[in-house]
This record gives C-alpha cells, structure tokens and sequence, in this order.
C-alpha cells in the first residue's frame, strides 16, 4: 500500500484509522462483539487491498469504532498533533475536494452518507464534522438522498455499491468512520438479523460481561465469603475458658447459714449452706442476674444478694423478690465427689421455675 | 482531726469564689441591659438599681469565698433544707408527680416566665441554688464527677431551648391573635451562604473545638478497674444519655424495655408526619395552634427523658436504691421492696387464697393481667376516640386514629408502670418467667 505520493484523503483515512483503533481499544461493547476482531486490526494490516469491506460486521465495526466518547477522540486526535492540526489538514483539500478520485473508497461514501443522513448526528465532535464534510462528493449523496432512502438503507446502498467496485484505489477498507454511528438499537437488531445464532451469544455475552454486573456478583461473591468466615469464626478450635468442673473442697468449709463468696471472682459462683424444705444442703448458685446479666453483691447485713445494675434483689435462696429480675437465680450441678470433695459442674443449669431445683445433682445434702 | 467527709475544702472555696465572679459578670452584664430597657419604678428609681445591688451582693461573696478560710463558713446550704430536700425528693413519686406538675405549670404560665427579667431570676436563682448545694460534700461528689458534668450544662441547655421555644411561640400567638404578620415574615431572617453562613460555622466550630480541648484537659477521663465480667461497679451506670433507658429497665423485662420500647419510640417518631394531620404551625413558631402535638412531644421529652436522666444521675446510688441528692451513697441502706405480680394480688389479696395455692395453669395464673393488657391496647383506643378524642377520630379516620392512640398508651405506659411499681411494688402485669414473657 505504500504509496510515495499519498493524497489527502489518503492522510485523512490514516488519521481516522489510527484514532478509531485508539477508541476501539478501550471501548468494551466492541471488543465483545463478533466484529471486534476486524476493528482491532491495525490501520497497517488493515491496509490489504484485499480487504475491502465485505460483511456487514466489517461495517458495524466501523461504526461502532466511530461510536467512541468525544474524549477519547479528542485525545486521539491530540496524540496525532492536535486539533488544531486535524482541522487545518480538513481545511486544506477543502478547496479542491471533487479533484482526488478518494470519494470511491468505501470510507468516504460512509462517511458522506452519515454526515447527510439527519438520522445520524454528524456533528457530534467537530473535529470528526469537519473532517467528513470536506470529503463529501456532493453527486452520490444527492443521488441517495433524492430516492428517499433511510439512513439505513443508504449504509445498505454504501455497502452494495463497495462491493461492487472491487477497484479502491486507496487501500484503506476498513478505517472508522468519521461520525457517530447508528443508534445501538438498530445495530444490535441488524447484527441479530444478519449473523444469527453468533450474534445471540454475544448479546448475552454482553449483557452479563458489563462492568456492573461483574461489580455486583464480585461484591455478593466477597460478601459470601467472608459470611462463611464469620460462621467458622463461630466455631473456634480451641477455647480458652475455666474449666466447667471442679472442686471446690468438703461441704464443712461452708458453714450452716452462710453464703461463701469465694470462688464469686474465679469460678462466678456462691456456695451456700441453708436449710431447704427442712433438710440441710448445700448448692452453688450462678452470679449471672436473670435480668440482665449483671453481677449482684452478697449484702451480709441485708442476707440477700442485691444487684447494682437496676437494683434487682434474690434471697439467700436464690428466689428473686424485689427490682425486675423475672425469675430466680440459676443453680449449677453439684455432687460429693469420690474424695469427699464437692464438685461444681457449671454446664448444666437448674432453674426453679422448671422445677428443676429438687434435682438431686442441684444440691448436696450435708448433716 | 483528719476530716473525712469535708464540706468545704480550701480549693471548693476557690472554685466556688469563681464560680460567683463568673454570676457576678453576668449580672452586671444584664445591669446594662435592664439599665438601657426596663426603664424605672413608680418612684422614679431605675429598675436596674435593683440588679446593682444583686451584682454589688455577688461580687462580695465571691470576694468573700476568696478570702475566708474554710472552717466556720458562712455561706453554705442551711442544714434543714437539706434534710428537708433528701425526705421529700428521694422519694420517686413526688419526684416524677413534681416533673409533671412543672411541665403542666411551664405550659400554663408560659405568658409570664418567658418574660425575660422572669426568666432571669429563674437561671439566677437555679446557679444559686447549684452554688449553695456545692458546700454539701455528697452533692459534689455527685455534680462534679466529670461523667456528670455534660448532664448540668444539659439541663441549662434544654432549659434555654424551651425558654427561646416558648418566648418566640408566645410572640407569635400574640401577634395571630392580633392579626399582625409572624415574627418570622417580619423578620425575615434569611441570609447569604458566603459569607454569613460560613462564617457562622467557623466561629461555631473553633468555639466548640476550643470548649472541648479545655474540656478535655480540665476534666480527667473517669477510668474505672480494667473491665470484669465477675465484678460490676456498684452502682453501674449506663452513659448518661442512655439512662433514661436503664431507668425504664427497672420497670420492665429486658425484651420490652430493651427492644420493644425504644423501637416504639422510633417508629412513633418516624410516624409523626403520618400521623400529624395539623397543617399549621409549619415553619414558625407557635403552641397555640399545635398545644396537642408539643404538649405531648414535651411530655415525652422531659418528664420521660430528661427528668428519668437526672434521675437515674442524682438519685441512683448504690444497688440503685434512691437516694436525696444530698445524701450520702450508703451501700448498705436497706430499701424495702418486695415485688409482687398482678397475679399474686389477684389471687392472693383479693381472692383470698393462700400462696402458692392459686391456679397452676399460667395461662389462667396470668388472666387477670393479659386481660388488663388486651383491654388496655384494644378497648382504650375506641372508648378513647368516643369520648375525649373524638375530634381527633372524626378528622384522622379509623387506620390512623389507631396506630396513634396505640402509640399515646405505648408513651403512657412507662409513667404508669413507674407509678404502679413505686406504690404498690407491682413487678409484673403478666408475669410468665417459664417462657420468658413479663409486661
């Protein structure tokens, strides 16, 4: 392709070229569509004579391409030297445009037909305006637009008519067109009609690749696992807590009518040694307010136990009588070990308003 | 002899000398002002003469708490006014009644404490009280913890709120009343963003950043014991935003007061808009034209909120008994309070019949309370919306009349709870420990 003396309109279709690839690249709708392999191609390898446009997916690639943001094109446009530059190159063959015999790459024809078709809003960067106005052979689109056609049906007629003149004497087919392409509905629905079952998987794959969908089943994916961390996190390998049972030494270190504190700051517990029902007996009761889970206080002078939160008040016995505690306190399991000693058992809970507390493993009995 | 329960203390006197110049500035401040508006008595002497001697009478105490030396201390709170404050107001009924009795008197004469020489004498006399109450050594344990300090300047601040509330709402009642224009189309007080707002909100905010640095270097943190589930402070108190909530505990079950109650409240609030059918009264001050909506705002506010706060500070001591605020906190005083439930006094005082002897079944146990209960929440609101507020039925329709008046007897039923529990030690209405349901 290379020509030692490019004409304008050669320049120009680079230009094009180079900033559709530029855009294509970062456009993702494109990339997953069937044409996106031929507009990925570079303006180079593009350049075959060969390849002249022949499918339409070769045109959709190039609209699509064209369908870039006005940034990106600008910035494309920059990287080439500049607006300004562009513009000047477009003002240039302004003048002289019906010379070059360049209207009959299949480019500029697109490129007239948008620019015409009011469908198309041709204006909408004015660098890619200007561009396209300029290169216009007024004939053809006069002749397209008297028939009445629709914008559609002169890419149509573009596309018929380059496949018929197999002789573009610039080879560029494939470069981007200059303006903004169709609306997406009636590309995807041209697609569908014309590539079929292809097509279908692509819009699905489209549909579901999106950034939003992947943020969203990233997000539900993440919380999921940490969810399933959390529930793991529930069930420790080990746990570092005093042991449930343990010995807390013969009935006759806790005398008739007391209550012991004692083991209250290690075991959360208080012995006491009352008569219940007649017998005497001695059981361990919880430290745990059945309100709300405060720690009450053994008060000797009172002979109750008093708790400091929200004034909750238990008899020796355990059985609540003043404040809100609803029930009474809980007794832990209690047994005269082998030894002679008294052995506290806290996993299991006797609450006297099941009628637990005339359990024998509740209370020891001691003469 | 060491003394261990000081009233005074050398570094109280100071405190208290500086406490008194700061009154003293304000008064001569207001001096000023009464000297340039009230204008003079029938006799030709200036109103002001009156707040030259008050100011003249606060400069020398302050002088004189300078000066003095502790023993034998001249100013201090009278000995029989303690003792007769700590009978009567650690009692928590004539407590909550005199809550009530205020806010029905702040309503009534709202015409005359917002008068501002009215409202003046109010916070003049209310400081003096608080500086003659410093002497007491329990009452300073008390106010000057740093924990309590915010809950002070929090009842001069919503005093204040309530004072600018009622002052502008009286203002605009008046001038309705007349026909004149509200004072806030009058005095439009519209302004730029730049620069007035904005700076505004700087001022604000260096002023409040400096009030918390000084606070925050003046007021030790209160630490406590590193934290133990074997040990709770006695008395353990909740923050003190939060002990309105903890005071509501003592009179319910956790579920209720804990989860069921603060989520009325909520929800109540969020349905205000829902439920607020008066049109007026929207984006100006006013009570006549919404008596019913503040009253019953006020009441929920501060005899429920606010009175339970100062409550739960002043008057909870240890084992969260009552205590005067001028008492000391004994661990061991003896309060007695025997709980009962409704079921106990139904079957055992009413019905005669010896304890532990009533019915087994809970669900006949517990009838004469769940009937009270039902009959409360389903009867009262249609005998309600007959008879007192009918006209509130008639204009709100019957799905809204509902979902408010349950809501009024969801705020009633915490005083009445208080009350109940108060006088007759009543524990529970419907007391079912087995499955853990108590109302």
């Amino acid at each position: 392709m290379t020509d030692p003396k490019p004409s304008t309109n050669d320049i120009f279709a680079k230009i094009r070229a180079k900033a559709a690839t530029a855009a294509a690249s970062e456009s993702v709708a494109h990339q997953q569509t069937p044409a996106a392999p031929s507009a990925e191609v570079s303006p180079e390898e593009a350049a075959v004579p060969v390849a002249a446009p022949k499918s339409t997916a070769d045109i959709m690639a190039a609209a699509r391409a064209a369908a870039k943001p006005a940034a990106a094109k600008t910035e494309a446009a920059a990287k080439l030297g500049g607006t300004a530059d562009v513009l000047a190159a477009a003002k240039k063959p302004a003048g002289a445009s019906p010379s070059g015999g360049a209207a009959k790459s299949p480019a500029d024809i697109m490129a007239s037909i948008r620019a015409k078709a009011g469908a198309a809003p041709a204006a909408s960067t004015p660098v890619v305006a200007a561009v396209a106005g300029t290169v216009i052979p007024p004939v053809k689109i006069d002749s397209l637009q008297a028939a009445g056609l629709s914008a559609a049906d002169m890419i149509k007629a573009a596309r018929t008519k380059t496949d018929g003149t197999t002789v573009a004497p610039i080879a560029l087919p494939k470069v981007a067109l200059p303006s903004k392409p169709l609306p997406g509905k009636a590309t995807a629905g041209k697609v569908k009609q014309e590539v079929g079952r292809r097509s279908l998987l692509a819009v699905i794959v489209s549909t579901v690749c999106t950034w939003v969908v992947l943020a969203w089943s990233s997000m539900i994916a993440a919380s999921v696992v940490s969810l399933l961390a959390t529930a793991r996190f529930m069930m420790p390998n080990v746990l570092v807590e005093p042991p449930t049972k343990f010995k807390i030494g013969p009935p006759n270190d806790y005398a008739p009518g007391t209550v012991s504190t004692k083991w209250q700051a290690q075991f959360n517990i208080w012995v006491v040694n009352a008569e219940v029902d007649g017998s005497q007996v001695v059981y361990a009761l919880s430290t745990v307010c059945t309100h709300l889970g405060c720690t009450p206080n053994w008060l000797e002078g009172e002979q109750k136990f008093k708790c400091p939160c929200h004034g909750s008040g238990f008899y020796k016995s355990g059985v609540n009588f003043e404040g809100p505690a609803p029930r009474p306190l809980e007794r832990v399991g209690l047994r005269l070990a082998e030894d002679g000693m008294l052995e506290v058992d806290k996993s299991v809970k006797f609450q006297r308003e099941l009628g637990q507390w005339a359990n024998s493993s509740s209370f020891v009995g001691v003469t | 002899m060491l003394n261990s329960h000081p009233d005074l203390t050398a570094s109280v006197l100071i405190g208290l000398g500086w406490y008194y110049l700061i009154l003293f500035a304000m008064n001569m401040w207001w001096t000023v002002r009464s000297f340039k508006h009230d204008g003079e008595f029938r006799n030709g002497v200036p109103k002001a003469a009156f707040w030259s001697v008050v100011t003249s009478l606060l400069l020398m105490t302050s002088a004189y708490h300078f000066t003095y030396p502790p023993d034998g201390f001249l100013i201090q709170m009278p000995l029989w006014f303690k003792d007769f404050f700590n009978a009567y107001f650690s009692n928590p009924v004539l407590y909550f009644l005199l809550t009530i009795v205020g806010l029905v008197f702040m309503i009534a004469a709202r015409e005359w404490w917002i008068k501002p020489t009215v409202a003046w004498t109010l916070l003049n006399l209310s400081l003096l009280f608080m500086g003659l109450s410093l002497t007491d050594y329990d009452f300073r344990q008390i106010v000057g913890k740093p924990d309590n300090v915010p809950i002070v300047a929090m009842l001069f601040i919503v005093a204040f709120f309530t004072w600018i509330y009622f002052t502008r709402a009286v203002d605009n009642d008046r001038r309705i009343a007349e026909g004149r224009p509200l004072f806030e189309q009058e005095d439009n007080e519209k302004v730029l963003v730049w620069p007035d707002l904005v700076y505004t909100e700087l001022i604000c905010m260096v002023v409040l950043t400096a009030v918390l640095i000084f606070w925050g270097i003046a007021l030790q943190a209160p630490l406590e014991e590193p934290a133990s589930s074997m040990k709770t402070p006695n008395p353990s108190k909740a923050p003190w935003y939060f002990l309105g909530l903890q005071e509501m505990l003592v009179y319910f079950d956790p579920w209720l007061a804990g989860v069921v109650l603060p989520s009325i409240i909520l929800g109540g609030l969020i349905a205000v808009p829902y439920i607020d059918f008066n049109k007026r009264g929207n984006g100006y001050y006013s009570f006549r034209e919404r008596s019913f909506a503040v009253t019953t705002y006020l009441f929920g506010f501060l005899p429920l909120w606010v009175a339970l706060i100062v409550l739960g500070t002043f008057l909870r001591g240890p084992n969260w008994n009552f205590f005067g605020i001028y008492e000391y906190w004994d661990v061991h005083k003896v309060e007695a309070a025997t709980n009962k439930n409704l079921s106990q006094f139904f079957w055992e005082n009413l019905g005669g019949i010896p304890k532990g002897s009533g019915p087994s079944d809970i669900l006949l146990r517990e009838s004469p309370g769940i009937l009270l209960v039902i009959g409360y929440f389903a009867a009262l609101p249609p005998l309600l919306g007959l008879t007192v507020l009918r006209t509130y039925f008639a204009r709100m329709g019957v799905i809204r009349f509902l979902v408010f008046s349950n809501l009024i007897l969801w705020m009633a039923i915490l005083p009445i709870k208080m009350l109940l529990r108060w006088s007759f030690s009543l524990k529970y209405i419907v007391g079912i420990p087995e499955y853990f349901f108590n109302i």
